[in-house]
Protein backbone atom coordinates (compact mmCIF):
# COMPACT_ATOMS: atom_id res chain seq x y z
CA UNK A 1 0.00 0.00 0.00
CA UNK A 2 2.85 2.28 0.92
CA UNK A 3 4.62 1.47 -2.28
CA UNK A 4 1.61 2.38 -4.37
CA UNK A 5 1.17 5.78 -2.76
CA UNK A 6 4.85 6.54 -3.29
CA UNK A 7 4.70 5.45 -6.94
CA UNK A 8 1.60 7.54 -7.52
CA UNK A 9 3.40 10.48 -5.92
CA UNK A 10 6.40 10.20 -8.20
CA UNK A 11 4.25 9.79 -11.25
CA UNK A 12 2.23 12.88 -10.35
CA UNK A 13 5.43 14.88 -9.87
CA UNK A 14 6.91 13.66 -13.15
CA UNK A 15 3.79 14.28 -15.19
CA UNK A 16 3.66 17.94 -14.25
CA UNK A 17 2.40 19.65 -17.43
CA UNK A 18 5.25 22.18 -17.21
CA UNK A 19 5.01 25.25 -19.33
CA UNK A 20 1.41 25.09 -20.42
CA UNK A 21 -1.25 27.78 -20.61
CA UNK A 22 -4.05 25.26 -20.78
CA UNK A 23 -5.99 25.98 -17.60
CA UNK A 24 -7.97 22.72 -17.77
CA UNK A 25 -4.76 20.69 -17.91
CA UNK A 26 -3.34 22.59 -14.95
CA UNK A 27 -6.48 22.04 -12.88
CA UNK A 28 -6.48 18.36 -13.68
CA UNK A 29 -2.86 18.06 -12.57
CA UNK A 30 -3.65 19.99 -9.38
CA UNK A 31 -6.59 17.74 -8.61
CA UNK A 32 -4.58 14.57 -9.18
CA UNK A 33 -1.75 15.87 -7.03
CA UNK A 34 -4.11 16.82 -4.23
CA UNK A 35 -5.63 13.33 -4.26
CA UNK A 36 -2.20 11.74 -4.05
CA UNK A 37 -1.06 14.04 -1.25
CA UNK A 38 -4.15 13.48 0.86
CA UNK A 39 -3.92 9.72 0.45
CA UNK A 40 -0.63 9.56 2.33
CA UNK A 41 -0.37 8.53 5.97
CA UNK A 42 1.43 11.08 8.17
CA UNK A 43 4.29 8.69 8.85
CA UNK A 44 5.01 8.17 5.15
CA UNK A 45 5.33 11.83 4.19
CA UNK A 46 8.93 12.30 5.26
CA UNK A 47 10.18 9.37 3.19
CA UNK A 48 8.35 10.66 0.12
CA UNK A 49 9.83 14.15 0.47
CA UNK A 50 13.34 12.78 0.95
CA UNK A 51 13.08 10.86 -2.30
CA UNK A 52 12.81 14.07 -4.32
CA UNK A 53 15.58 16.16 -5.83
CA UNK A 54 15.84 19.94 -5.46
CA UNK A 55 13.53 20.69 -8.41
CA UNK A 56 11.05 18.12 -7.16
CA UNK A 57 10.89 19.78 -3.74
CA UNK A 58 10.29 23.17 -5.36
CA UNK A 59 7.52 21.68 -7.48
CA UNK A 60 5.96 19.94 -4.47
CA UNK A 61 5.97 23.24 -2.57
CA UNK A 62 4.12 24.90 -5.47
CA UNK A 63 1.47 22.18 -5.40
CA UNK A 64 1.14 22.46 -1.62
CA UNK A 65 0.45 26.18 -1.80
CA UNK A 66 -1.95 25.61 -4.69
CA UNK A 67 -3.73 23.11 -2.47
CA UNK A 68 -3.94 25.72 0.29
CA UNK A 69 -5.64 28.08 -2.13
CA UNK A 70 -8.61 25.77 -2.59
CA UNK A 71 -9.16 23.99 0.71
CA UNK A 72 -11.45 20.99 0.91
CA UNK A 73 -12.78 19.04 3.92
CA UNK A 74 -9.59 17.64 5.34
CA UNK A 75 -6.99 18.80 2.90
CA UNK A 76 -5.41 21.58 4.94
CA UNK A 77 -4.36 19.35 7.82
CA UNK A 78 -2.47 16.89 5.68
CA UNK A 79 -1.10 19.68 3.49
CA UNK A 80 0.33 21.38 6.57
CA UNK A 81 2.19 18.19 7.42
CA UNK A 82 3.52 18.01 3.87
CA UNK A 83 4.53 21.66 4.18
CA UNK A 84 6.49 21.01 7.36
CA UNK A 85 8.46 18.16 5.80
CA UNK A 86 9.05 19.97 2.52
CA UNK A 87 10.23 23.07 4.40
CA UNK A 88 12.75 21.00 6.33
CA UNK A 89 14.30 19.85 3.05
CA UNK A 90 13.81 22.87 0.79
CA UNK A 91 14.27 25.64 3.32
CA UNK A 92 12.80 29.12 3.06
CA UNK A 93 14.26 29.39 -0.43
CA UNK A 94 11.71 26.92 -1.78
CA UNK A 95 8.87 29.09 -0.45
CA UNK A 96 10.48 32.21 -1.96
CA UNK A 97 10.58 30.41 -5.31
CA UNK A 98 6.84 29.64 -5.04
CA UNK A 99 6.21 33.36 -4.56
CA UNK A 100 8.48 34.55 -7.37
CA UNK A 101 7.73 31.85 -9.92
CA UNK A 102 6.31 33.09 -13.22
CA UNK A 103 5.12 29.64 -14.26
CA UNK A 104 2.59 28.42 -11.72
CA UNK A 105 1.46 24.85 -11.40
CA UNK B 1 35.14 39.47 13.34
CA UNK B 2 34.97 43.16 14.04
CA UNK B 3 31.48 44.64 14.17
CA UNK B 4 30.86 48.36 14.47
CA UNK B 5 27.43 49.89 14.78
CA UNK B 6 27.45 53.20 12.94
CA UNK B 7 23.79 54.08 13.02
CA UNK B 8 20.38 52.91 14.05
CA UNK B 9 19.18 53.32 10.46
CA UNK B 10 20.19 51.26 7.45
CA UNK B 11 23.45 52.01 5.71
CA UNK B 12 22.27 52.57 2.13
CA UNK B 13 25.68 52.06 0.55
CA UNK B 14 29.37 52.33 1.40
CA UNK B 15 32.80 52.60 -0.19
CA UNK B 16 36.34 52.34 1.17
CA UNK B 17 39.35 54.45 0.31
CA UNK B 18 42.55 52.88 -1.02
CA UNK B 19 44.31 52.09 2.27
CA UNK B 20 41.08 51.18 4.05
CA UNK B 21 41.45 53.85 6.70
CA UNK B 22 38.35 55.76 5.66
CA UNK B 23 34.84 54.64 4.81
CA UNK B 24 32.23 56.74 3.01
CA UNK B 25 28.64 55.74 3.69
CA UNK B 26 25.13 57.03 3.26
CA UNK B 27 23.14 57.01 6.52
CA UNK B 28 19.80 56.52 4.76
CA UNK B 29 19.41 60.20 3.87
CA UNK B 30 20.62 62.75 1.33
CA UNK B 31 24.16 62.94 2.67
CA UNK B 32 27.40 61.02 2.54
CA UNK B 33 29.41 60.74 5.74
CA UNK B 34 33.09 59.86 5.74
CA UNK B 35 34.50 58.18 8.83
CA UNK B 36 38.16 57.67 9.64
CA UNK B 37 39.56 54.87 11.73
CA UNK B 38 41.16 56.16 14.93
CA UNK B 39 42.54 53.12 16.64
CA UNK B 40 39.52 51.10 17.61
CA UNK B 41 37.06 53.92 17.09
CA UNK B 42 35.56 55.55 14.02
CA UNK B 43 35.29 59.33 13.90
CA UNK B 44 33.29 61.29 11.36
CA UNK B 45 35.55 63.65 9.43
CA UNK B 46 33.42 64.81 6.50
CA UNK B 47 29.80 65.34 5.62
CA UNK B 48 29.07 65.62 1.92
CA UNK B 49 25.79 67.44 1.33
CA UNK B 50 24.80 68.03 -2.24
CA UNK B 51 22.21 65.47 -3.20
CA UNK B 52 18.49 66.25 -3.01
CA UNK B 53 17.45 62.66 -2.72
CA UNK B 54 18.69 59.55 -0.99
CA UNK B 55 22.18 58.53 -2.04
CA UNK B 56 21.87 55.08 -3.57
CA UNK B 57 25.42 54.40 -4.69
CA UNK B 58 28.95 55.43 -3.69
CA UNK B 59 32.23 54.37 -5.24
CA UNK B 60 35.73 55.48 -4.22
CA UNK B 61 38.41 55.37 -6.89
CA UNK B 62 41.54 54.05 -5.14
CA UNK B 63 44.23 55.60 -7.35
CA UNK B 64 42.80 59.01 -8.17
CA UNK B 65 41.08 59.32 -4.76
CA UNK B 66 37.84 60.59 -6.23
CA UNK B 67 34.38 59.72 -5.00
CA UNK B 68 31.38 59.29 -7.24
CA UNK B 69 27.90 59.28 -5.73
CA UNK B 70 24.49 58.86 -7.31
CA UNK B 71 21.05 59.32 -5.85
CA UNK B 72 17.31 59.28 -6.26
CA UNK B 73 17.49 62.93 -7.33
CA UNK B 74 18.56 61.60 -10.77
CA UNK B 75 22.03 63.14 -10.38
CA UNK B 76 25.58 61.95 -9.93
CA UNK B 77 28.44 63.94 -8.44
CA UNK B 78 32.17 63.37 -8.76
CA UNK B 79 33.92 64.57 -5.59
CA UNK B 80 37.59 65.60 -5.49
CA UNK B 81 39.48 66.33 -2.31
CA UNK B 82 40.89 69.88 -2.36
CA UNK B 83 42.87 70.50 0.77
CA UNK B 84 40.56 69.21 3.45
CA UNK B 85 37.28 69.72 1.63
CA UNK B 86 35.49 67.49 -0.85
CA UNK B 87 34.32 69.53 -3.84
CA UNK B 88 31.47 68.14 -5.96
CA UNK B 89 31.13 68.30 -9.73
CA UNK B 90 27.69 67.64 -11.14
CA UNK B 91 27.41 65.03 -13.89
CA UNK B 92 24.35 65.30 -16.12
CA UNK B 93 23.09 61.77 -16.52
CA UNK B 94 20.09 62.61 -18.71
CA UNK B 95 17.85 60.18 -16.85
CA UNK B 96 14.30 60.75 -15.72
CA UNK B 97 14.22 58.23 -12.88
CA UNK B 98 16.34 57.59 -9.82
CA UNK B 99 19.94 56.44 -10.18
CA UNK B 100 20.47 53.14 -8.34
CA UNK B 101 24.11 52.13 -8.52
CA UNK B 102 27.45 53.54 -9.63
CA UNK B 103 30.88 52.02 -10.27
CA UNK B 104 34.23 53.45 -11.34
CA UNK B 105 35.90 51.51 -14.11
CA UNK B 106 39.20 49.78 -13.20
CA UNK B 107 41.29 52.52 -14.88
CA UNK B 108 39.10 55.21 -13.27
CA UNK B 109 38.68 57.14 -16.51
CA UNK B 110 34.95 56.49 -16.65
CA UNK B 111 32.11 55.33 -14.47
CA UNK B 112 28.77 53.63 -15.04
CA UNK B 113 25.44 54.50 -13.43
CA UNK B 114 22.45 52.16 -13.41
CA UNK B 115 19.03 53.75 -13.05
CA UNK B 116 15.30 53.28 -12.99
CA UNK B 117 15.14 54.77 -16.48
CA UNK B 118 16.01 51.30 -17.77
CA UNK B 119 19.38 52.34 -19.06
CA UNK B 120 23.02 52.58 -18.07
CA UNK B 121 24.85 55.91 -18.30
CA UNK B 122 28.55 55.59 -19.09
CA UNK B 123 30.25 58.85 -18.09
CA UNK B 124 33.70 60.02 -19.07
CA UNK B 125 35.57 63.31 -18.76
CA UNK B 126 35.79 65.45 -21.89
CA UNK B 127 39.01 67.44 -21.64
CA UNK B 128 38.16 70.25 -24.13
CA UNK B 129 34.92 71.26 -22.43
CA UNK B 130 36.13 70.40 -18.96
CA UNK B 131 33.05 68.49 -17.97
CA UNK B 132 31.68 64.97 -17.69
CA UNK B 133 29.75 63.62 -20.67
CA UNK B 134 27.59 60.53 -20.72
CA UNK B 135 26.51 57.94 -23.26
CA UNK B 136 23.54 55.64 -22.79
CA UNK B 137 23.19 51.90 -23.15
CA UNK B 138 19.48 51.19 -23.58
CA UNK B 139 18.75 48.08 -25.59
CA UNK B 140 17.57 45.56 -24.59
CA UNK B 141 17.14 46.54 -20.92
CA UNK B 142 13.49 46.38 -19.92
CA UNK B 143 13.57 47.46 -16.27
CA UNK B 144 15.60 49.16 -13.52
CA UNK B 145 19.31 48.37 -13.46
CA UNK B 146 20.08 47.39 -9.87
CA UNK B 147 23.75 46.45 -9.97
CA UNK B 148 26.87 46.91 -12.06
CA UNK B 149 30.38 45.50 -12.17
CA UNK B 150 33.29 46.18 -14.53
CA UNK B 151 35.46 43.58 -16.23
CA UNK B 152 39.21 44.08 -15.56
CA UNK B 153 39.72 45.12 -19.20
CA UNK B 154 37.92 48.41 -18.48
CA UNK B 155 35.52 47.86 -21.38
CA UNK B 156 33.03 45.15 -20.50
CA UNK B 157 30.32 45.92 -17.96
CA UNK B 158 27.99 43.44 -16.30
CA UNK B 159 24.54 44.70 -15.36
CA UNK B 160 21.88 43.04 -13.22
CA UNK B 161 18.38 44.30 -13.71
CA UNK B 162 14.80 44.02 -12.45
CA UNK B 163 13.77 42.32 -15.70
CA UNK B 164 15.34 39.17 -14.16
CA UNK B 165 18.37 39.15 -16.45
CA UNK B 166 22.12 39.51 -16.11
CA UNK B 167 23.76 41.09 -19.14
CA UNK B 168 27.29 41.93 -20.21
CA UNK B 169 27.66 45.02 -22.40
CA UNK B 170 30.58 46.69 -24.03
CA UNK B 171 31.14 50.19 -22.65
CA UNK B 172 34.00 51.00 -24.99
CA UNK B 173 34.52 54.77 -25.25
CA UNK B 174 36.86 55.54 -28.12
CA UNK B 175 37.65 59.01 -26.74
CA UNK B 176 39.37 57.69 -23.65
CA UNK B 177 40.84 54.33 -24.53
CA UNK B 178 42.37 52.00 -27.08
CA UNK B 179 40.40 49.32 -28.84
CA UNK B 180 40.20 46.30 -26.50
CA UNK B 181 41.70 42.95 -27.39
CA UNK B 182 39.42 39.91 -27.75
CA UNK B 183 38.13 38.27 -24.58
CA UNK B 184 36.37 34.96 -23.89
CA UNK B 185 33.12 36.96 -23.98
CA UNK B 186 33.55 38.00 -27.59
CA UNK B 187 35.81 39.68 -30.12
CA UNK B 188 33.98 42.71 -31.43
CA UNK B 189 33.07 45.20 -28.74
CA UNK B 190 31.53 48.39 -30.15
CA UNK B 191 29.82 50.61 -27.60
CA UNK B 192 26.55 49.15 -26.34
CA UNK B 193 27.12 45.69 -27.83
CA UNK B 194 25.38 42.92 -25.87
CA UNK B 195 28.00 40.24 -25.25
CA UNK B 196 25.97 37.96 -22.99
CA UNK B 197 22.46 37.74 -21.67
CA UNK B 198 21.25 35.17 -19.15
CA UNK B 199 18.04 33.26 -19.67
CA UNK B 200 15.35 34.33 -17.26
CA UNK B 201 15.58 33.36 -13.68
CA UNK B 202 12.53 34.57 -11.83
CA UNK B 203 13.83 37.29 -9.59
CA UNK B 204 15.27 40.78 -9.67
CA UNK B 205 19.03 40.57 -9.96
CA UNK B 206 20.23 42.29 -6.80
CA UNK B 207 23.96 42.03 -7.19
CA UNK B 208 26.45 41.01 -9.81
CA UNK B 209 30.20 40.41 -9.73
CA UNK B 210 32.97 39.57 -12.20
CA UNK B 211 35.71 37.22 -11.03
CA UNK B 212 39.24 38.62 -10.78
CA UNK B 213 40.17 37.27 -14.21
CA UNK B 214 36.92 38.45 -15.75
CA UNK B 215 36.11 35.10 -17.31
CA UNK B 216 33.31 34.39 -14.81
CA UNK B 217 30.38 36.46 -13.68
CA UNK B 218 28.11 35.61 -10.74
CA UNK B 219 24.79 37.12 -9.72
CA UNK B 220 22.18 36.68 -7.02
CA UNK B 221 18.51 37.16 -7.64
CA UNK B 222 15.34 37.53 -5.64
CA UNK B 223 14.09 34.00 -6.23
CA UNK B 224 16.76 32.78 -3.79
CA UNK B 225 19.14 31.61 -6.48
CA UNK B 226 22.81 32.17 -7.14
CA UNK B 227 24.00 31.87 -10.75
CA UNK B 228 27.40 31.86 -12.38
CA UNK B 229 28.21 32.19 -16.07
CA UNK B 230 31.58 30.84 -17.16
CA UNK B 231 33.01 32.17 -20.41
CA UNK B 232 35.53 29.35 -20.32
CA UNK B 233 32.67 26.85 -20.64
CA UNK B 234 31.02 28.55 -23.60
CA UNK B 235 29.10 30.92 -21.29
CA UNK B 236 27.37 28.00 -19.60
CA UNK B 237 25.31 29.07 -16.61
CA UNK B 238 25.37 27.16 -13.32
CA UNK B 239 22.41 27.80 -11.05
CA UNK B 240 22.03 26.99 -7.39
CA UNK B 241 18.61 27.18 -5.73
CA UNK B 242 19.47 28.10 -2.17
CA UNK B 243 17.54 27.17 0.95
CA UNK B 244 17.86 30.65 2.34
CA UNK B 245 15.99 33.89 1.96
CA UNK B 246 17.03 35.92 -1.10
CA UNK B 247 20.63 37.11 -1.20
CA UNK B 248 21.34 40.78 -1.80
CA UNK B 249 25.08 40.96 -2.34
CA UNK B 250 27.74 38.69 -3.81
CA UNK B 251 31.46 38.84 -4.42
CA UNK B 252 34.23 36.51 -5.52
CA UNK B 253 36.94 35.87 -2.93
CA UNK B 254 38.96 33.48 -5.07
CA UNK B 255 38.45 32.41 -8.65
CA UNK B 256 36.29 29.49 -7.44
CA UNK B 257 34.74 30.75 -4.22
CA UNK B 258 32.04 33.29 -3.60
CA UNK B 259 30.68 34.96 -0.52
CA UNK B 260 27.08 36.11 -0.64
CA UNK B 261 24.76 37.60 1.98
CA UNK B 262 21.25 38.91 2.14
CA UNK B 263 18.02 38.75 4.07
CA UNK B 264 19.29 35.94 6.30
CA UNK B 265 21.70 38.47 7.87
CA UNK B 266 24.61 36.10 7.50
CA UNK B 267 27.38 35.80 4.88
CA UNK B 268 27.64 32.40 3.24
CA UNK B 269 30.28 30.62 1.24
CA UNK B 270 29.61 29.07 -2.17
CA UNK B 271 32.01 27.07 -4.30
CA UNK B 272 32.13 26.68 -8.07
CA UNK B 273 33.32 23.34 -9.40
CA UNK B 274 34.67 24.07 -12.87
CA UNK B 275 34.91 20.47 -14.03
CA UNK B 276 31.22 19.84 -13.42
CA UNK B 277 30.06 23.39 -13.96
CA UNK B 278 28.17 23.30 -10.68
CA UNK B 279 27.72 25.58 -7.69
CA UNK B 280 27.53 24.20 -4.17
CA UNK B 281 26.74 25.71 -0.79
CA UNK B 282 29.84 25.82 1.37
CA UNK B 283 28.40 26.86 4.71
CA UNK B 284 27.36 29.85 6.77
CA UNK B 285 30.20 32.10 7.82
CA UNK B 286 28.54 33.54 10.91
CA UNK B 287 28.32 30.73 13.38
CA UNK B 288 27.65 32.20 16.79
CA UNK B 289 29.35 30.68 19.79
CA UNK B 290 27.00 28.24 21.46
CA UNK B 291 25.49 30.09 24.38
CA UNK B 292 25.02 27.87 27.37
CA UNK B 293 21.73 26.08 27.08
CA UNK B 294 19.99 26.66 30.34
CA UNK B 295 17.12 24.30 30.82
CA UNK B 296 13.56 25.55 30.57
CA UNK B 297 11.51 25.46 33.70
CA UNK B 298 8.18 23.69 33.47
CA UNK B 299 6.43 27.05 33.66
CA UNK B 300 8.38 28.42 30.71
CA UNK B 301 7.69 25.30 28.74
CA UNK B 302 3.94 25.64 29.22
CA UNK B 303 4.13 29.33 28.42
CA UNK B 304 5.89 28.50 25.17
CA UNK B 305 3.25 25.93 24.31
CA UNK B 306 0.52 28.40 25.07
CA UNK B 307 1.98 31.39 23.23
CA UNK B 308 3.75 29.78 20.30
CA UNK B 309 2.21 26.30 20.15
CA UNK B 310 5.68 24.82 20.10
CA UNK B 311 7.97 23.30 22.66
CA UNK B 312 10.94 24.59 20.70
CA UNK B 313 13.66 26.00 22.92
CA UNK B 314 15.13 28.09 20.12
CA UNK B 315 15.79 31.72 20.86
CA UNK B 316 13.55 34.32 19.31
CA UNK B 317 16.41 36.76 18.79
CA UNK B 318 18.93 36.59 15.94
CA UNK B 319 22.24 35.00 16.79
CA UNK B 320 24.10 36.52 13.85
CA UNK B 321 26.39 39.56 14.04
CA UNK B 322 24.15 41.63 11.81
CA UNK B 323 20.68 42.05 13.23
CA UNK B 324 19.08 42.90 9.93
CA UNK B 325 19.60 42.15 6.24
CA UNK B 326 23.07 42.60 4.79
CA UNK B 327 22.83 44.81 1.72
CA UNK B 328 26.42 45.19 0.51
CA UNK B 329 29.69 43.25 0.56
CA UNK B 330 33.05 44.77 -0.38
CA UNK B 331 36.49 43.20 -0.66
CA UNK B 332 39.00 44.93 1.60
CA UNK B 333 42.30 43.11 1.28
CA UNK B 334 43.59 40.77 -1.36
CA UNK B 335 41.40 41.57 -4.34
CA UNK B 336 38.80 39.23 -5.78
CA UNK B 337 41.27 36.42 -6.41
CA UNK B 338 42.95 36.15 -2.98
CA UNK B 339 40.60 37.96 -0.66
CA UNK B 340 41.73 37.82 2.96
CA UNK B 341 39.31 40.39 4.39
CA UNK B 342 35.88 41.54 3.33
CA UNK B 343 33.35 43.93 4.78
CA UNK B 344 29.56 43.78 5.05
CA UNK B 345 27.08 46.59 5.77
CA UNK B 346 23.44 46.18 6.40
CA UNK B 347 20.06 47.54 7.28
CA UNK B 348 20.89 47.40 10.97
CA UNK B 349 23.30 50.32 10.47
CA UNK B 350 26.27 48.13 11.28
CA UNK B 351 29.50 47.38 9.47
CA UNK B 352 31.36 44.14 9.96
CA UNK B 353 34.86 43.16 8.85
CA UNK B 354 35.45 39.45 8.24
CA UNK B 355 38.85 37.81 8.19
CA UNK B 356 39.05 34.80 5.88
CA UNK B 357 41.92 33.08 7.72
CA UNK B 358 40.10 33.30 11.07
CA UNK B 359 36.95 31.94 9.47
CA UNK B 360 38.85 29.02 8.01
CA UNK B 361 40.32 28.09 11.37
CA UNK B 362 37.10 28.69 13.31
CA UNK B 363 34.79 26.74 11.02
CA UNK B 364 36.53 23.45 10.41
CA UNK B 365 34.34 22.28 7.54
CA UNK B 366 34.98 25.38 5.49
CA UNK B 367 36.89 24.73 2.29
CA UNK B 368 37.84 27.78 0.30
CA UNK B 369 39.30 26.72 -3.06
Amino acid sequence: RTGEALRAFHTAIRSNPGNTRNQAMKEQAQGTMLKVLTSFKSSEIEQAVNSLDRNGVDLLMKYIYKGFEKPTENSSAILLQWHEKALAVGGLGSIVRVLTARKTV
Amino acid sequence: MAYHSFLLEPISCHAWNKDRTQIALCPNNHEVHIYRKDGAKWSKIHELKEHNGQVTGIDWAPESNRLVTCGTDRNAYVWTLKGNVWKPTLVILRINRAARCVKWSPKENKFAVGSGSRLISICYFEQENDWWVCKHIKKPIRSTVLSLDWHPNNVLLAAGSCDFKCRIFSAYIKEVEERPSPTPWGNKMPFGELMFESSSSCGWVHSICFSASGSRVAWVSHDSTLCLADAGRKMGVATLCTETLPLLAVTFITENSLVAAGHDCCPMLFTYEESQGALTFGGKLDVPKQSSQRGLTARERFQNLDKKASSDTANATLDTLHKNSISQISVLVGGKDKCSQFCTTGMDGGMSIWDVKSLESALKDLKIK
